[in-house]
C-alpha cells in the first residue's frame, strides 16, 4: 500500500465512516459500540483490499460488508418474540408518553433483520429497490415485498398510536 | 405525514447524534496488523510442533527450561497440547516477527465482557468453570497467564468462570443483558418450563439464565441454554413451549410447512418437522435457523432451534443429530 493509498483511506473514513456506523446501528438495532465493532471490522476488510477496490466503488462494497454483518448477527441473537403480520398488534401502545419516533424505532426493530435492512436502505440510505436488492444480494421483487411488509407493519403501528392520542 | 416519512425522520433522530470517533482509521489498521500477525503465529505453531516432536528428547532433558519459557507466553496455562501458545519456544525463528502483547487483567470482570475483552486484544479464550463462593457467578474467577505476562497474539488466555453448585438467581445478574425479559424466575437448571421437562442437552451447554413468557402467544414460555462464556443475547439452543392458544398457532405453522414441501420425520415417536426457518419461523429459507416443531401432546407444541453459530461450531450433521436427541428427550413435566 502506498502513502497515496492511506491518505486516500483516511480520506474514505473521514467523509463515509459516520454514515456506515449510523447504517449499522439502524440494521442491527444494536447499541453504537456494538454497531462500532461491526464497522471497524467491516472496514479492515476495506483496508485489506483497498489498493485494488479504492477506485471501484469502495462505498458500495463497505456499505455490502456492513449491513451483511448487521443481518448475521441479528440473526444469531435468540428470539424473543413472535413476529406475526397477519394482525395488528393486541396492544396499542406500550406507553401513551412514548413519542411517535420512539414508537417507529421500537418497531423497526422488531422486524426481521433483512426486512428491517430493506427499510434502512430505501428510506435511510434512498437507495433505489435496484441497488437495495443488488447489496442484498437478492430480487427487487423480494426487495418490493419485504418493504411492503415492513412499512405495512409500521403504519399499523402508528394507526394505533394515532387512535390511542385521539 | 405518511409512513415513509416518519420512518425516516424516527431513524434520523435515532442516530443523529451518533459520529464516528477519529480513531476509527487507527483501530481498523490495527486490526488490520492484528490479521496478519495471527496468521504468521499460526505458521510458526505448526513449525514448533513438528520441532517438538522431532526431539522430545531435548525437551524432557531439560525439565526446568520448559516450564520457564511456558511461563512467559502461557504454555503453563494451557498445556503441551497447545502448540499454538508455546510460540516462542526454543526453536522457533518467528519469535522475533511476532510483537508480544500483554495480556489483561481480567479478575472480576464478567466472562462476556471479558470474552470481548480477550479477543479484542487478539488472544484466543478458552473457558473452565468452578464452583466457588469465593467470587460472584459468571465472572472471571482465576486466569493464566496472568496479568501483565507477555504473549503474542494467537496465544491462548484460559479463564475459569465462577459458578455456583445450586440456584443463585440474584448472583448471576451482572452477566444478564438488562433489555432481556426474566419472566419466570430461576428455572434452577433451566429444563423444566411451561409444563415440559427437557431430558437431553448437548454436552456442555448451561441454561442461559433467561426466560420469556407470552412472547409467541398467549400461553407460551421460551428460555435458551448456552455454550460457557456467550455473549450476552446469544444463544446456542432455544425452547420454545406452546400451549392453549399459542399451541394453535404453532399447529397452523406445522401446515404451513407441510404445504411448502417439507416431509415430516419421526422424534421419540411423534411426527415433527425438521428444517431450515427464515426469521419469523413462517418460512422455509435455506441458510436459515435449525429448527424442529412437533406437538408433545394435545394442545401442547414444542419448537427447539439451534443457533447458527452452535451448528456451524458442531457441523450441520450433528446439529440435526442433536435436535433430534433434544425432540426425543422432551416430555410432560410430572
Amino acid at each position: 500500500m502506498t502513502e497515496e493509498d492511506e491518505a486516500a483511506f483516511d480520506e474514505f473514513l473521514a467523509a463515509r465512516s459516520t454514515a456506515l456506523l449510523r447504517t449499522a446501528i439502524l440494521v442491527c438495532g444494536a447499541s453504537a459500540s456494538d454497531a462500532e465493532d461491526m464497522v471497524q471490522s467491516a472496514l479492515e476488510k476495506v483496508y485489506r483490499h483497498w489498493p485494488r477496490i479504492r477506485h471501484d466503488n469502495p462505498e458500495a462494497y463497505a456499505r455490502r460488508v456492513v449491513v451483511n454483518g448487521a443481518i448475521s448477527k441479528a440473526r444469531r441473537r435468540r428470539v424473543l418474540q413472535e413476529i406475526t403480520f397477519a394482525q395488528p398488534p393486541e396492544t396499542p401502545v406500550e406507553s401513551p408518553d412514548l413519542g411517535l419516533r420512539d414508537v417507529l424505532v421500537t418497531e423497526l426493530r422488531k422486524l426481521p433483520a433483512r426486512m428491517r435492512a430493506v427499510l434502512v436502505l430505501r428510506y435511510w440510505e434512498d437507495l433505489s429497490e435496484a441497488e437495495t436488492a443488488a447489496l442484498l444480494g437478492c430480487s427487487v421483487g423480494t426487495v418490493k415485498s419485504q418493504a411492503a411488509r415492513g412499512l405495512a407493519r409500521v403504519r399499523a403501528r402508528m394507526e394505533s398510536l394515532e387512535g390511542a392520542s385521539a | 405525514m405518511n409512513v415513509e416519512e416518519a420512518l425516516r425522520d424516527a431513524m434520523a433522530a435515532q442516530v443523529a447524534g451518533v459520529h464516528a470517533p477519529p480513531s476509527l482509521g487507527q483501530a481498523v489498521r490495527r486490526r488490520s496488523r492484528r490479521h496478519v500477525v495471527r496468521f504468521r503465529t499460526a505458521g510458526a505453531a505448526v513449525l514448533t510442533a513438528a520441532v517438538a516432536v522431532g526431539v522430545p528428547v531435548a525437551l524432557t532433558a531439560r525439565p526446568d527450561a520448559v516450564p520457564a519459557a511456558g511461563g512467559l507466553t502461557g504454555t503453563g496455562a494451557t498445556g503441551a497440547a497447545d502448540p499454538a501458545a508455546s510460540a516462542s519456544a526454543p526453536g522457533s525463528d518467528d519469535t522475533v516477527a511476532v510483537p508480544g502483547g500483554v495480556v489483561p487483567d481480567v479478575v472480576g470482570k464478567s466472562a462476556a465482557e471479558v470474552n470481548a475483552l480477550l479477543k479484542e486484544a487478539g488472544y484466543t479464550v478458552r473457558v473452565t468453570k468452578v464452583v466457588t463462593e469465593e467470587a460472584p457467578a459468571g465472572t472471571v474467577f482465576a486466569q493464566m497467564p496472568q496479568p501483565g505476562t507477555a504473549a503474542p497474539a494467537g496465544a491462548a488466555v484460559t479463564i475459569t468462570i465462577a459458578t455456583t453448585a445450586g440456584p443463585a438467581p440474584s448472583a448471576t445478574e451482572g452477566t444478564q443483558d438488562p433489555r432481556m425479559p426474566q419472566d419466570l424466575g430461576d428455572l434452577g437448571d433451566g429444563r423444566t418450563l411451561g409444563g415440559v421437562h427437557v431430558g437431553y442437552l448437548p454436552e456442555g451447554l448451561e441454561w442461559g439464565k433467561w426466560s420469556g413468557k407470552d412472547g409467541f402467544g398467549k400461553r407460551s414460555y421460551t428460555t435458551s441454554w448456552v455454550e460457557p462464556g456467550l455473549e450476552p443475547g446469544m444463544y446456542s439452543v432455544q425452547m420454545i413451549v406452546y400451549r392453549k392458544d399459542a399451541a394453535s398457532v404453532l399447529a397452523k405453522r406445522m401446515q404451513g410447512y407441510a404445504a411448502q414441501g417439507a416431509e415430516p420425520i419421526e422424534a421419540g415417536g411423534r411426527k415433527a418437522y425438521l428444517v431450515s426457518l427464515s426469521e419469523g419461523g413462517d418460512q422455509i429459507n435455506d441458510g436459515g435457523t435449525r429448527t424442529i416443531v412437533w406437538t408433545l401432546a394435545s394442545g401442547v407444541g414444542v419448537e427447539v432451534m439451534i443457533s447458527p453459530d452452535y451448528a456451524a461450531k458442531i457441523g450441520e450433521a450433528a446439529a440435526d443429530r442433536e435436535l433430534k436427541k433434544i425432540a426425543a428427550g422432551v416430555a410432560l413435566a410430572k
